[in-house]
């Protein structure tokens, strides 16, 4: 098998650079062109409000993502886990972030999954988990038992209550471009459903 | 300016930043199971994350990779570093580019790029200390004395080519504005694992292919195996960017082709391995394994094969629905990045610092004492890991098990992670010391400093 490419930097860097670039094209350039949903959407799909573009870029700077996915992947159990009184939530779909100019879909989960936390804790439920999540105060007495002290969520107190309140704004709206909480009649369930 | 003068700079910069990346990950640690420690914005547990990531890869890795690569080509390929001007006034760059990133991280003013958190421009900066990094690799290898080019000159070529495409990806073309959503995810998972993959796995294995024979003064088990492991590399790498999104939103060809890569990976590791443990086979029994360099090596090898056939397995859709986003990829991604290629560049440092001053390692007894901490304390460390990973994989199938039970369970592991981390963290000041002590120390039995002294300490 020898022959001159070994000899020959040209060959070398030439072989490299088009044996990468079949693979790299075919893994950036390609699934947009032939899977629309990626970057299209024919469902209607939330446009983030001022206050909540403004939660993202806290969610970013604060870096959730490093504890906290966005994504209920297709599974069985990652779809009972995040759903709502016994309603399975449906998988994430890749329309339902067309909007998401930063993506936080996530790679490990320190914490609980995100994509379908909107409208199941109340906002002042959040605001007291950013304050202190080991001790959210008497409106929220020991929500989990002993296992609360558990939690290693660290605590956002330094941020302002505007802070708080945009990056709580950006949370109540995840995971609700699909309306699948509904009760038994089929009327949406509104946020902070007891 | 003096020869290696580059490559001398970026050797003692990384040396130093590896000691405050391992900060970082200790206090990291330490904040997974005392999570009231240090509660201010500057060291929040996912800032400190960053930093331990990005200090890590671009302050320690990096730089070691390509201090070690610049004092490496030109003794293999019989001539100067192109230009030695050109390599400093990069290392200059370089740390600029680093501290300027590891400060707006600290600030917050970060990228949502998984190990690409550097913001602009200072990840401009990078890039373009790697096109300088780039001209000086090609440069050497235009101007050889040689007519083979030996694998390591692959594999550097390689990575400089790779990493350009690579870089550019996954921290310019994701922060377009029209790339949003599931495809930004794509180009950066895309840059995520080929970041590891085409970056430091050449690098690192280029600077293995040329230690193992040196340092065994034994030729390579085999040159053909080599070329096969960096063509297929070369080729089969690229693709397996969607295995971080399996079972997740993204086509799910997309998912099945990086399954089908990920696995196929084997074949290039397998190809290195071989290698690696032929010379090592072949070398003369009674003196390969003596100090710190080929212990290195030999257990950088060791970790190689655990975490590159640990990926392809955990790649699979039913291994993946378990392991997926628990600690068993934390384990994974230390023990590649530690594991081995750190492991490489600890070796590469201890090989090319005593010959930038011209005398003998300061201690080699040293050197083997801080090898056998960070490897019998690295062991827990990764077992650990993977056992907690395997308990939450399973724990979070059930849904009765709640989210913050399943943590709690698992809290013995975070905290023997905690003690084996401290225990490598101990055992880096081992090597710091060891190779300053080399540059720039007085030796005990030295009469006048320049003369390399015979016998010493081992």
């Amino acid at each position: 098998m020898k022959f001159d490419v070994e000899k020959s930097l040209l060959w070398t860097a030439a072989g490299a650079f088009i044996l990468f670039a079949i693979g790299a094209v075919m893994t950036t350039v390609v699934p947009p062109m032939v899977d629309k949903t990626l970057w299209t959407s024919e469902y209607p799909v939330h446009e983030y409000t001022e206050q909540e573009l403004r939660g993202i870029a806290i969610y970013k700077s604060q870096g959730c993502v490093y504890c906290h996915t966005q994504q209920v992947r297709k599974l069985d159990s990652d779809q009972r886990r995040y759903g709502w009184r016994l309603v399975k939530a449906p998988p994430s779909e890749s329309w339902e972030y067309v909007n998401d100019k930063t993506h936080f879909l996530g790679t490990k989960r320190t914490g609980p999954d995100l994509g379908r936390v909107g409208g199941k804790y109340s906002s002042e439920w959040h605001w007291a988990h950013f304050k202190d999540p080991r001790n959210m105060g008497e409106k929220f007495p020991d929500r989990k038992g002993i296992y609360e002290k558990a939690s290693i969520m660290p605590s956002f107190a330094y941020l302002s209550d505007e802070e708080i309140k945009d990056l709580t704004a950006y949370i109540q709206t995840l995971g609700r471009n699909q309306n699948w909480r509904t009760d038994e009649n089929g009327n949406p369930l509104n946020d902070y459903e007891k | 300016m003096k020869q290696d003068t580059a490559a001398k700079t970026m050797v003692i910069a990384s040396t130093l930043y590896f000691g405050l990346a391992l900060t970082m990950g200790l206090l990291t640690a330490l904040k997974f199971v005392v999570p009231t420690v240090g509660e201010i914005e500057y060291l929040s547990l996912p800032r400190v994350r960053m930093l331990h990531t990005n200090i890590n890869l671009f302050g320690w890795l990096l730089q070691a990779n390509m201090g070690v690569l610049f004092w490496i080509l030109p003794r293999i390929l019989h001539t100067k570093l192109f230009s030695e001007k050109l390599g400093v006034a990069m290392g200059v760059l370089y740390n600029i580019a680093v501290i300027g990133g590891l400060v707006s991280i600290v600030l917050g003013y970060v990228k949502n790029v998984e190990y690409g958190e550097i913001p602009p421009p200072f990840d401009y900066l990078v890039a373009l200390c790697w096109v300088m990094f780039g001209i000086n690799v090609i440069g050497t290898i235009a101007i050889r004395k040689v007519k083979y080019l030996y694998v390591t000159v692959w594999y550097t070529l390689g990575a400089v080519i790779w990493t350009t495409f690579v870089y550019i990806t996954g921290n310019m073309f994701s922060q377009m504005p029209m790339v949003a959503g599931v495809n930004q995810a794509n180009l950066i998972w895309f840059y995520v694992h080929n970041a590891v993959g085409l970056i430091f796995t050449p690098l690192g294995v280029a600077i293995a292919y040329y230690l193992i024979p040196k340092q065994l003064d034994t030729p390579i088990y085999s040159h053909k195996l080599s070329m096969i492991g960096f063509w297929v590399i070369s080729f089969v790498y690229v693709w397996t960017g969607a295995h971080h999104m399996l079972h997740g939103p993204v086509s799910h060809w997309l998912q099945t082709v990086a399954i089908i890569f990920s696995f196929s990976l084997i074949i290039p590791v397998m190809a290195v391995i071989t290698n690696f443990f032929g010379t090592f086979a072949t070398a003369p029994r009674h003196t390969r394994m003596v100090g710190p360099i080929p212990k290195l090596l030999m257990m950088g090898t060791v970790y190689y094969i655990f975490t590159c056939l640990q990926g392809p397995f955990q790649a699979i859709r039913s291994v993946n629905e378990i392991v997926s986003k628990t600690d068993w990829v934390v384990g994974h991604a230390h023990m590649a990045l530690f594991g081995a290629f750190s492991y490489y560049a600890m070796a590469g440092i201890y090989y090319v610092v005593p010959k930038l001053v011209g005398r003998k390692l300061y201690s080699e007894k040293l050197g083997d004492l801080q090898f056998w901490i960070m490897t019998l304390a690295s062991i827990p460390f990764f077992a650990v890991l993977w056992i907690s990973g395997v308990v939450q994989g399973y724990a979070w199938l059930n849904p009765e098990n709640t989210f913050v039970e399943t943590l709690a369970a698992i809290k013995h592991a975070h905290w023997m992670r905690f003690a084996t981390g401290g225990l490598i963290y101990i055992s880096y000041f081992l090597f710091l010391y060891n190779v300053l002590q080399t540059l720039f120390g007085k030796y005990a039995d030295e009469a006048q400093p320049a003369t390399p002294v015979a016998d010493q300490g081992n």
